[in-house]
């Protein structure tokens, strides 16, 4: 469904997408838009300047120049820390970590400094800053460069995490991610930066920001309600339609945002389907997927017709291997599985 | 009349004095209140034998300069002018304090000081970034971020240093060695020559001072501090010292070879200073004796002040943690 080769050149664009922006151009333009607005807004990463990786910076350094688009070193603890004495000495950085799984090699900057800073001033200061994580799998890029670490950073107190799975949603929650006053993770799903989605006009408003805490029905059925983020999203819409030829009825629930998550939506949706699958490629143990089965088992326990059902990596390091990434990761099938087995209670 | 050679004005050699007793009334009420039951949780970290590096170091910077503490930040609080009574009253936990209760690691965002002694040496890496925000906003003002000799084995510091190399950062890298990282010597887990003789490496200037004499002190970042504002970028400095109380006040020390203590105390910067400017005829012992009365009295005020103060209410445990 999506790009599975990894920093390889992509095909030629299907005629029918020719006007759809791409996922990762929509986040370039969010950025873009940001830095003419704000001379506050500057970046720092690996070969931003010269090579984006993924192309989601190529040609800012041309525009902003490279003061602005800032390549930095391999060093994720100081480049992280830049940022948050940026952040707190009034700039408003956005940081892009080759993939992010490197997020890990400076966890303690974010999760003790960069998030508890103000709380530990008493409100003294403010830590506006962005990073963008490439994560996820299903490229061969094995155990370290495909991950999906949401769950870490959602757990701990003082982040806003972002999931946007679309180009729509990518740019302006990114527009919204940079105004914010708060450290904000930005993941953004590998197989999704080639990939090009219809766009409401406001997406060619410079003023038009999304909202964190916001969760989207991507489809509404009457069923079950599977909640999904990032490519899982589309996967389980791709389920969802094939199953309506069936007459099966899915209604799927797209979070955006983890922190602030939005349960409210989730819950009224469960209330008229009363069963709820969450689908996710992060790790199963101790997850998102709990997570949101916790919130929505402790509002709206008595709406359940059966019991609530995840899917997710059952728990060993991404493989290489194809056939033994295919067999960790959720898929269009075991989604169909995980539908059929909970609408025959 | 003054003797002496010092190129620092009387005046100022007095003031350096007076903040050297503040800093060591401060703590030592601190201390205190720990020894006596008065406050709980981690036990405080004194910097005595210090003192003389805050002292120096803050004479050289200005409105606009931010500094950033370790654990033992207590020092550089007050040496940037900070009120003794909230600082006590944050070390008592207080609502009043600097933190409104929430860390012991005082923060005055408006005088420049930030306290982030929770994890050795995470302060580092941020103060680079306010360096960065200081350079690319076009201001003239420095950062300098105060660590440890067991911090300067931390990758944050090397990374930190290299970075500020690269970009140019007007930061300013003060190592204050104490000679111990709790039990370990410095040069047990140090190999080179000095922590000092790292800044080579990092393409940094790396100088090694006296950190029991605040002009020592003073000298070396006033021309760091002139390196930053010029744009000629970081620098790094190793002031020496000695711990005269243990890691945490209820470390008694009984890991420190017989006798080293002892000797140690001789390198007191309060005793050294306070001799070289009566030597000197800038503070006689009976102006000594007055400053020392006064900054007990003042102390002494505060943490009547910070015992006075109201408990954070429950609910603000909330409170602070999204701008």
């Amino acid at each position: 469904m999506f790009d599975t080769r990894l920093f390889r050149p992509g095909g030629p664009v299907k005629p029918e997408e020719r006007d759809w922006p791409s996922f990762r151009g929509a986040i370039n333009e969010a950025m873009r838009e940001e830095m003419r607005r704000d001379p506050l807004v500057f970046q720092m990463g690996e070969d931003i300047a010269l090579a984006s990786p993924f192309g989601v910076t190529t040609g800012l350094a041309a525009e902003f120049g490279r003061e602005r688009i800032r390549d930095a070193p391999c060093a994720e603890v100081a480049v992280v820390g830049a940022a948050v004495g940026a952040a707190m000495g009034g700039m408003r950085p956005i940081v892009e970590l080759q993939f992010g799984d490197f997020m890990s090699v400076a966890i303690d900057q974010l999760t003790h400094q960069a998030a508890m800073l103000r709380y530990l001033t008493g409100g003294q200061v403010k830590v506006p800053l962005v990073i963008r994580l490439p994560c996820g799998g299903g490229q061969g890029a094995g155990s370290q460069h495909s991950q999906s670490l949401y769950s870490w950073f959602a757990h701990v107190p003082g982040i806003k995490v972002a999931l946007p799975s679309t180009s729509m949603d990518a740019k302006a929650l990114m527009k919204a991610a940079i105004r914010d006053d708060n450290p904000v993770l930005f993941f953004e799903h590998k197989q999704l930066y080639r990939s090009r989605w219809p766009v409401a006009d406001a997406f060619r408003d410079p003023e038009h920001v999304g909202e964190f805490g916001k969760a989207c029905v991507r489809r509404e059925g009457e069923q079950i309600t599977v909640v999904a983020t990032l490519t899982m999203v589309h996967h389980a819409l791709a389920v969802a339609r094939a199953l309506a030829a069936e007459g099966v009825s899915v209604e799927v629930v797209d979070p955006l945002t983890l922190v602030p998550f939005d349960v409210d939506t989730i819950v009224a949706s469960v209330r008229k389907t009363g069963r709820l699958l969450v689908v996710d490629e992060a790790y199963q143990g101790f997850g998102i997927q709990a997570e949101v089965i916790a919130a929505v088992t402790e509002r709206a326990f008595d709406a359940l017709k059966v019991a609530p059902r995840r899917l997710g990596n059952p728990g060993v390091p991404v493989p290489f291997a194809p056939p033994l990434e295919r067999e960790v990761l959720p898929g269009q099938a075991r989604i169909e599985a995980a539908i059929r087995a909970m609408l025959a209670h | 009349m003054s003797h002496t050679s010092s190129p620092v004005p009387a005046a100022e050699r007095r003031d350096l004095m007076r903040t050297m007793l503040l800093i060591r009334a401060v703590e030592k009420a601190w201390g205190d209140a720990y020894l006596a039951e008065e406050i709980g949780g981690i036990p405080p970290s004194l910097s005595t034998g210090q003192e003389a590096i805050a002292a120096g170091a803050c004479a050289a910077l200005e409105a606009g300069d931010f500094v950033f503490t370790t654990h033992r930040g207590q020092a550089a609080q007050v040496a940037r002018g900070l009120d003794p009574r909230r600082i006590l009253a944050e070390l008592y936990c207080r609502r009043t304090g600097y933190n409104k209760g929430k860390s012991y690691h005082v923060t005055d965002f408006s005088r420049g000081v930030i306290g982030m002694g929770g994890i050795v040496p995470a302060q580092v890496p941020v103060a680079g970034g306010i360096a960065l925000a200081q350079k690319m906003r076009g201001t003239d003002r420095a950062s300098l971020a105060f660590f440890g000799d067991g911090a300067s084995n931390e990758g944050a510091v090397h990374e930190a240093a290299a970075l500020a190399a690269m970009w140019s950062l007007p930061l300013i890298l003060l190592c204050e060695n104490n000679g111990y990282c709790i039990t370990q010597r410095d040069t047990d887990a140090i190999k080179g020559q000095s922590i000092a003789a790292r800044a080579a490496g990092y393409g940094l200037p790396g100088v090694r001072v006296d950190g029991t004499d605040p002009e020592a002190v003073l000298a070396a970042i006033w021309e760091a501090v002139a390196r930053a504002r010029a744009g000629d970028g970081a620098s790094f400095i190793e002031a020496r010292c000695e711990r005269l109380t243990g890691h945490l006040i209820h470390d008694t020390q009984g890991y420190r070879p017989a006798g080293e203590l002892e000797a140690a105390w001789a390198r007191c910067p309060i005793r050294l200073y306070g001799g070289r400017l009566r030597d000197d005829g800038v503070l006689p012992a009976s102006e000594f004796d007055r400053m020392q009365a006064e900054v007990d009295a003042e102390v002494a005020a505060a943490v009547d002040f910070a015992r006075a103060q109201p408990w954070p209410e429950p609910s603000e445990a909330f409170e602070d943690l999204w701008a």
